[in-house]
């Protein structure tokens, strides 16, 4: 309970402190970068409850993702708050996640994953080839543009994300979740409605990938449409997750940043080398650490312990 | 006492005096050089473009650079050119950080980039950043259409690119000539802008769109489309597939034996690797002509020369021509702007009249560049030049059947 406060208390002054990141520094660079960072974090975060929390492998997220991001384009250049019009792009997703998520969360396992990203792949090509085109922002937006707002606007979902998402993996609805994703017989057996607490984890997660494609929107200032529902979006979250740690609260915070703040110094720095070296740090990372980095300290302290044990005789 | 004031308040004066003066020394002094920047897909699905691109940049920057920089008026001295090149992964969005990376570093312009994806993301954040940004392959004139002030395009776009086509039928002797079109439109922007212009050039030059199929950017059979213009008997396609798509559907429509007289893929076998993947298949395929080595125009033998000593066992690809004329304008741009500031350099860039590897190069009010139109076409292992509008190019060949060729 210590523990927990005290995790709380670090967080809350993480967050406060990016807050004030603005005061402190005027550099567009950084502030691209850490809106790509919080971005990612909700991302991933959002694939981690369902994927992680409740088994439910979703291949699928750049379906939601692009939805978010459809509708709060649309919806701001016809003039609504950007505010509302994210919020509307979060609500679409969970629509969309509802009309899926009835057929498909009764599919199992592999069948899942591979419905999902049927769904993604059947969204690109329909908006692909409804809106071939490119959405600019009107030239009245283009010159007022600022990424200041922006960055507070993906500070504040992926704040949200984090809150919402800790307080249900540390309610009894998250204690459903993982007993969905131990065993999804066992649970039923005991009287667990697993249905609806894979249904729960794919509202929640559907709701936070539309609304980081909402930031999507706000930020970029021209892009194809597309963009945000290519396939790009479902298997990135799944990467840096992988990374971060599986069904952990920690995970996709630490994979994102490993993903979006190493590789760009790694871009920058290695040109295109940073690929291949990327590429193998994560295969060893799936090899020798299959819980990810947040799992690193306990297998070290394994290792050692052994060790200690071998030299100990 | 009041000597003593006096001579106090001189002291002053001549600190203040001597303050301002090394102040303005130091603000007059020139910089190391003029930094320029370029996000480009070096890796990736883009990377073959990309890379292409990005050798054109570098072999300008090097002549300019061999010849002591750019002249700068304000300092009265030229100034070595550092061309900043990250690469995008061909990621959209890691050109919008690279930008904003490069921004940073203070880059006084941008260049563009191969792919239209990356290119879209970018040139928003061009004219977010107010920063000069000079494209190299950004063919949708819609672009251009936004009121955007910072954004240049010193190529072929599509209205150029379907009456170059039309040109080339136009060349081919009567009784060969084709007269039914097919028209295969890639589902983006640049595709639609084509099929408008195809079907209203095509109805005044006497041709018909005899056949339109529609294809996504991420197809890969096309088998369907090609039936249906065979059994509909056009004797011409035209398209702007991506470049795997091209090398697709010239395999399937082999595969398929269907040879029109006429085939016109502006992308894809305009890039240097097209032949050693295509090989003999390429033969008689249209194709972007922007630029070829072959041109005579000033500094295209020097830039051949230079970039086959560097690359021995390369062939040269459009886009390298193309990077080289990208950087001419905007070389001479900053040259007459006099000033090393972003706005005076777009100012200068409006007014731009220059002769570059690929011929003249001005822009309309949009940014669109006025370039000659140039098709060329795949003939023994050669990308030549069949249409143009400023010298005597080598004649058009009909495509034989798929079963007479050696």
């Amino acid at each position: 309970m210590v523990e927990r406060k005290k995790g709380l208390v670090i967080a809350a002054v993480v967050i406060v402190a990016l807050a004030l990141v603005p005061l402190f520094t005027g550099r567009e660079y950084v502030f691209s970068i850490l809106c790509m960072l919080f971005l990612y974090v909700t991302l991933s975060q959002s694939w981690n409850i369902l994927g992680g929390y409740t088994g439910q492998i979703n291949v699928g997220q750049a379906a939601f993702f692009g939805m978010g991001a459809l509708v709060a384009r649309l919806l701001w250049v016809a003039g609504a708050p950007f505010y509302l019009s994210i919020l509307a792009g979060g609500l679409s997703s969970v629509i969309l996640a509802i009309i899926i998520g009835l057929p498909a969360l009764k599919l199992r396992g592999h069948y899942f994953a591979i419905g999902t990203l049927a769904v993604a792949t059947i969204a690109q090509i329909t908006v692909g080839n409804i809106l071939p085109g490119i959405s600019f922002l009107p030239a009245q937006q283009m010159a007022t543009y600022s990424l200041i707002p922006r960055y507070y606007v993906f500070l504040i979902i992926m704040a949200a994300a984090l809150a919402a998402i800790y307080i249900t993996v540390n309610s009894r609805v998250g204690l459903g979740m993982e007993a969905t994703r131990d065993d999804e017989e066992a649970a039923q057996m005991v009287g667990v409605n697993t249905f609806k607490y894979k249904m729960i984890a794919f509202v929640i997660s559907s709701f936070f990938a539309g609304l980081a494609g909402g930031g999507f929107a706000y930020f970029n200032a021209s892009y194809y449409w597309y963009l945000p529902f290519t396939l790009m979006w479902c298997f990135e979250p799944i990467l840096i997750v992988f990374i971060g740690g599986v069904g952990s609260f920690l995970g996709p915070v630490i994979g994102s940043v490993c993903y979006v703040l190493l590789k760009e110094l790694f871009a920058l720095t290695l040109g295109e080398a940073n690929l291949l070296i990327f590429g193998i740090v994560f295969i060893l990372t799936i090899l020798f650490f299959p819980k990810g980095i947040i799992g690193l300290p306990a297998k070290l302290r394994q290792l050692f312990y052994r060790r200690g044990n071998v030299v100990g005789r | 006492m009041q000597s003593r004031r006096f001579t106090l308040v001189m002291a002053a004066v001549a600190f203040i005096f001597f303050s301002f003066v090394s102040v303005a020394a130091i603000a007059q002094e020139a910089p190391k050089s003029i930094k320029i920047g370029a996000s480009i897909s070096l890796t990736g699905r883009f990377a073959a473009g990309g890379i292409d691109v990005a050798d054109g940049y570098k072999l300008a920057v090097k002549h300019v650079n061999d010849k002591g920089g750019i002249l700068v008026k304000q300092f009265n001295k030229k100034i070595p050119v550092e061309l900043i090149i990250y690469d995008d992964e061909s990621d959209p969005s890691k050109t919008v950080t690279r930008l904003e990376k490069l921004n940073a570093e203070k880059v006084v312009a941008y260049l563009g980039e191969f792919a239209s994806d990356m290119n879209i993301a970018g040139l928003g954040i061009a004219e977010k950043n107010k920063i000069p940004w000079v494209g190299v392959t950004i063919a949708v004139e819609n672009v251009f259409n936004q009121g955007f002030k910072y954004i240049f395009g010193p190529n072929m776009f599509s209205f150029m690119e379907v009456a170059a086509f039309l040109d080339a039928l136009d060349k081919i002797p009567e009784s060969q000539r084709p007269k039914k079109i097919a028209n295969f439109e890639l589902q983006v922007d640049w595709g639609k802008e084509c099929t408008k212009y195809l079907h209203e050039y095509a109805k005044k030059r006497g041709y018909t769109i005899a056949l339109e199929k529609k294809f996504a950017p991420d197809t890969k059979d096309f088998s369907s489309m090609i039936m249906a213009a065979k059994s509909e008997g056009c004797d011409a396609v035209f398209a702007v597939p991506t470049p795997p798509q091209s090398m697709a559907l010239i395999k399937q429509m082999k595969e398929l034996d269907y040879a029109p007289k006429a085939t016109c893929f502006v992308r894809g076998p305009d890039l240097s690797n097209f032949w050693q993947v295509m090989g003999k298949d390429a033969n008689y395929i249209m194709t972007s002509g922007e630029w070829t080595p072959d041109m005579p125009y000033p500094g295209n033998k020097q830039l051949v020369a230079d970039y086959r000593k560097l690359n021995p066992n390369k062939l040269m690809g459009m886009p390298v021509g193309n990077g080289y004329s990208a950087f001419q304008v905007l070389a001479d741009a900053i040259s007459r702007a006099e000033k090393l500031d972003r706005d005076s350099i777009r100012q200068a860039l409006t007014t731009t009249n220059i002769v570059t590897v690929k011929g003249k190069v001005t822009f309309d009010k949009r940014g669109v560049g006025n370039v000659p139109h140039v098709l060329a076409q795949w003939q023994n292992g050669e990308l030549v030049v069949i249409v143009s509008p400023d010298y005597k190019t080598a004649p058009v060949l009909v495509a034989t059947p798929w079963s007479k060729r050696k």
